[in-house]
């Protein structure tokens, strides 16, 4: 099945593979440190199935790429409907997740869909873009929005799994800017966003769970309450704070195993990275990402057709939603919205979708100068 | 995509990323500070966590109180699962009722003892158990090696080795800080987590003034004076009249300091300086004083005491025996009521209240135990008609036992006015002594001359004729005073006619006195008399102290070389 190329790993796209994996081991250690035994009670074995799931993400990377990305377009559609019938499945035997209904268990397993169909989706819209054969015209736009758009936004909403409906959302718009609209379309798509803003708002607003309205509430005044949902942000800083220029050193760092700072080895895991690596070591790690991002970039103008370059743009644009809302977050730059740091953040499906999602990049990188498919 | 396009969206991001590092050194450059000072209070605090408290030694470096390492066990509700066979194991361990176990572990949160204190053997089979969400905090419980001997002085720590009485609560500060702050790293929780030096330090140790065999001897003295006058109460102290050093002090009833829970009030009392009596004839060395120093009379002076009685505001008190024309040195001898008030009328309210202040009365002696009372004496302008009698006689007065002692070792040391002290060095645990209590306020109130005079006065109380016969010792020379006096029913209050206190009180050599004693029983049985009831224990507690100190006989001839009390 491995039909390993010698043009393949000539052309290979090692920066990227090279990042990921740099930024994947300091996530596997700061995992070890932010769940690391206070007492002499044992370590608890996140970071063993981290490295379990990195390993399994690696296979899954390299399975990716042995194939033609082309073939992704031709699945695109049932790739889309098991993605949407999963999500569905998750109201019907969904586990309740931290307050939310993400979960969905094989017996054996459990994952979230939703760490797949962010994927799925960015895929589904490529395809659909990529055949529209000039600029986007108002009927296009529309059917963008309401036949592949809507449904998903509404479900993931109603989950709720605020991060990626806001990231399914934020994708749409920027695949719709890159592929191109007349003039006349992009007036009459500000003119319907503007219009149905309160709409969708309202529906928005209506999905938050009362944690999440006061979050918001807590982003816009958080000393106003520090012991209630300003505290994650309070703390978060206060972790980062702690840093200053070269940090206090690995495995030196307190306010995550101490329990101080929340979900410390989750959403949070950027704080417990900077407190112990200061000022120097974030700043590595944002031009790591930077770089992973960059390099998207590149790989999407280079890409052979409009398929690739589309499917390239919106998964550089997920990793820098993903990467620049999170440490926001940490940062206390934008609200509380529960989403990973890609790559370093404790979770086996984001992981795994990432390593899949890089796999499409490389993937598209490599046969960038095939004509003939 | 067309190339503008591509420049803005670069662009774009590169801002963005721009922006964080912005933010990033904001947060970890110039906020530093106040920021990571925030972290500290979080997790770092000073005046939550236990050292070990120092220990308490006697003056000869024998220990009262000391630590012994236990374990406390704790539950983690979130990472505990109930199951029954592991409870039930436990619960025979720790020989608990299961259900008294499961009442201790609260549905949620992250801390809950489980059970204080246990011995490192139990605490070993409660660990080879291996129960998830259970764990051990060492700690140190305060264990009192003397048990009931001093216990009125070490006083006493609670389960959390709070203080609770005694040196224990009044140097509770000293005790528990090692010079210097101690810093603990702490979990949200408030569990304390860095386990290492830190936790182990220890708080300054203490050396106090007592010393253990003059203890054993006065409790052991107390104990025969309760059995054999089936008394209510007794109290006892003995001081170096010329430092204020307490050397033993102990009341009856008392308590086992290792067990305060099961202790009641009576028992926790500490009488020499809580309780205030009516000292009765004993009071009469402060007129006598006072007349003295103020020359109304010489120890020759001749009072007529032959009607036995006298009237004060149309009052009359009477001596117990009658005597006929006496000398001011055979009132005090004799203790006669008649004579007392004779002279107390010479001196008249002023004096009496005037030279009452000066000795100590109606003040705290200020010593280093918690829980001193003050007494009283009225000031002259609310004396009634009859009390310039009755405080003659030392009624109307209250007065602890330690007041007492005090003013009878300004006649024995020439005149000074100590303050008795029970702690004579805070030492660090690295062994600097960081305070030293050695001759502190001392003042002179009245002069040697009268101190000397008065002093011969109380030596014929203790010789042929006097009340205090049965306190004299053989080989030494013994001065000090009797006293008996009424115990004023509450009900009634009136003066009762079966509940007495009987007392003596004096020092011994008497030419070199080195120690002051005072003994009080309170509400005898059968005898009533401070020459009868007291005095003995006097005698049987000056002469084994004297014995143990080997202070040379007086009248010994072979005149051996004096060894001294050692500092």
């Amino acid at each position: 099945m491995f039909r390993i190329d010698r043009r393949l790993i000539k052309n290979f796209d090692w920066i990227t593979i090279s990042v990921v994996i740099l930024i994947s081991v300091i996530g596997i250690l700061t995992i070890y440190s932010a769940t690391r035994p206070i007492s002499d009670e044992g370590h608890s074995g996140f970071y063993l199935k981290q490295i379990a799931w990195l390993i399994l993400g690696l296979v899954a990377l390299l399975f990716i790429i042995s194939f033609d990305y082309i073939w992704l377009s031709r699945f695109s559609l049932t790739f889309y409907i098991i993605g949407i019938i999963l999500l569905l499945a998750v109201f019907i035997s969904g586990k309740i997740g931290t307050g939310a209904q993400r979960w969905l268990s094989l017996g054996f397993i459990s994952f979230q869909p939703s760490e797949f169909f962010k994927l799925i989706y960015i895929i589904m819209l490529a395809q659909y873009l990529s055949a529209v054969k000039s600029q986007i015209d108002a009927i296009s736009l529309l059917r963008a929005f309401f036949l592949i758009t809507f449904l998903p936004f509404i479900l993931l909403v109603k989950q709720p799994d605020l991060g990626t409906a806001l990231i399914v959302l934020t994708i749409f718009a920027s695949l719709i800017l890159a592929k191109g609209l007349y003039k006349k379309v992009a007036i009459l798509f500000v003119i319907i966003a503007l219009i149905s803003l309160p709409f969708l708002g309202n529906i928005f607003w209506g999905g938050l769970k009362d944690y999440q309205k006061s979050r918001i509430a807590a982003f816009i005044e958080p000393e106003m309450d520090p012991t209630g949902i300003g505290y994650h942000l309070n703390q978060s800083k206060i972790t980062v704070g702690s840093g200053k220029f070269f940090g206090k050193g690995y495995l030196q760092g307190t306010q995550g195993p101490f329990r101080f700072l929340p979900e410390k080895h989750t959403d949070f895991i950027f704080a417990v990275f900077a407190e112990e690596w200061g000022f120097f070591g974030s700043s590595f790690l944002l031009i790591l990402y930077l770089i992973l991002i960059l390099r998207g970039l590149d790989t999407a103008k280079k890409a052979r057709d409009d398929f690739g370059r589309l499917l390239a743009l919106g998964i550089t644009f997920m990793f820098l939603i993903y990467s620049f809302i999170n440490i926001g977050m940490t940062l206390g730059l934008m609200p509380v919205v529960g989403i990973p740091l890609p790559f370093i953040s404790y979770g086996g499906t984001a992981i795994l979708s990432n390593l899949i999602a890089i796999g499409i990049l490389i993937n598209i990188r490599i046969r960038r100068l095939e004509l003939f498919h | 995509m067309n190339r503008k396009r591509a420049i803005i969206f670069n662009t774009a991001i590169i801002c963005s990323f721009f922006l964080v590092f912005l933010r990033l050194a904001d947060l970890m450059i110039f906020n530093h500070e106040r920021l990571s000072e925030k972290a500290e209070q979080q997790h770092i605090k000073i005046e939550d966590m236990q050292v070990r408290r120092g220990m308490i030694f006697d003056r000869r470096g024998r220990e009262f109180a000391l630590n012994l390492e236990l374990e406390s066990l704790y539950c983690d509700p979130e990472n505990f699962l109930y199951n029954k066979e592991d409870i039930t194991k436990l619960a025979s361990i720790i020989s608990k009722e299961p259900e008294v176990i499961i009442s201790k572990i609260p549905g949620e949160g992250r801390f809950a003892w489980v059970e204080r204190k246990l011995e490192p053997v139990t605490a070993e089979r409660v660990r080879k158990l291996d129960i998830k969400g259970l764990g051990f905090v060492p700690e140190a419980k305060r264990f009192y090696p003397k048990e009931e001997l001093a216990s009125h002085i070490i006083g006493a720590v609670g389960i959390d080795n709070q203080a609770l009485e005694g040196i224990e609560l009044k140097y509770d500060k000293y005790l528990k800080t090692a010079g210097g702050k101690v810093f603990f790293g702490r979990d949200a929780a408030g569990r304390i987590l860095s386990s290492g030096v830190d936790i182990e330090s220890k708080g300054n140790n203490l050396v106090l003034t007592i010393d253990e065999v003059l203890q054993r001897i006065v409790e052991k003295e107390l104990d025969k004076a309760i059995l054999k006058w089936r008394a209510k109460a007794a109290t006892a102290i003995m001081m170096d009249p010329f430092t204020g050093e307490i050397l033993a002090l102990a009341n009856r009833p008392a308590y086992n300091p290792n067990r305060t829970g099961v202790a009641s009030n009576p028992e926790k009392r500490n009488r020499a300086i809580t309780d205030c009596y009516e000292p009765g004839s004993t009071f009469k060395t402060i007129i006598g004083v006072a007349a003295l120093e103020e020359k109304i009379v010489n120890p020759d002076t001749l009072f007529d005491v032959s009607e036995g009685s006298i009237k004060v505001g149309g009052k009359v008190i009477r001596d117990v025996h009658k005597n006929e024309i006496i000398t001011f040195m055979e009132v005090i001898q004799k203790s006669s009521n008649v004579g007392s008030i004779m002279i107390g009328l010479k001196l008249g309210k002023d004096r009496i209240y005037k030279y009452s202040k000066l000795l100590g009365i109606g003040e705290k002696t200020g010593i280093d135990l918690p829980g001193e009372v003050s007494g009283w004496i009225h000031p002259p302008e609310r004396w009634s008609g009859t009390s310039i009698g009755a405080i003659s006689i030392g009624q109307e007065v209250a007065m602890t036992p330690l007041q007492m002692l005090r003013v009878y070792s300004v006649v024995a040391n020439g005149g000074f006015l100590v303050r008795p002290h029970i702690v004579s060095e805070i030492v660090s645990p690295d062994g600097n002594v960081i305070m030293s209590f050695e001759g502190k306020d001392i003042n002179r109130v009245i002069s040697e001359k009268t101190a000397v005079r008065f002093k011969e006065i109380l030596k014929r109380v203790v010789g042929e004729g006097g009340t205090g016969r049965s306190a004299s010792v053989n080989g030494n020379e013994v001065a000090g005073k009797t006293g008996t006096a009424q115990i004023v029913n509450p009900e009634t209050r009136r003066y009762s006619k079966e509940k007495y206190v009987s007392s003596f009180v004096g020092f011994i050599p008497a030419d070199n006195p080195k120690l002051a004693i005072i003994v009080v029983i309170y509400e005898p049985k059968g005898q009533i008399y401070g020459g009868v009831v007291a005095a003995p224990v006097f005698r049987e507690i000056a002469n084994q102290a004297l014995s143990y100190l080997n202070v040379p006989m007086e009248d010994d001839f072979l005149q051996k070389p004096a060894i001294l009390v050692s500092r």
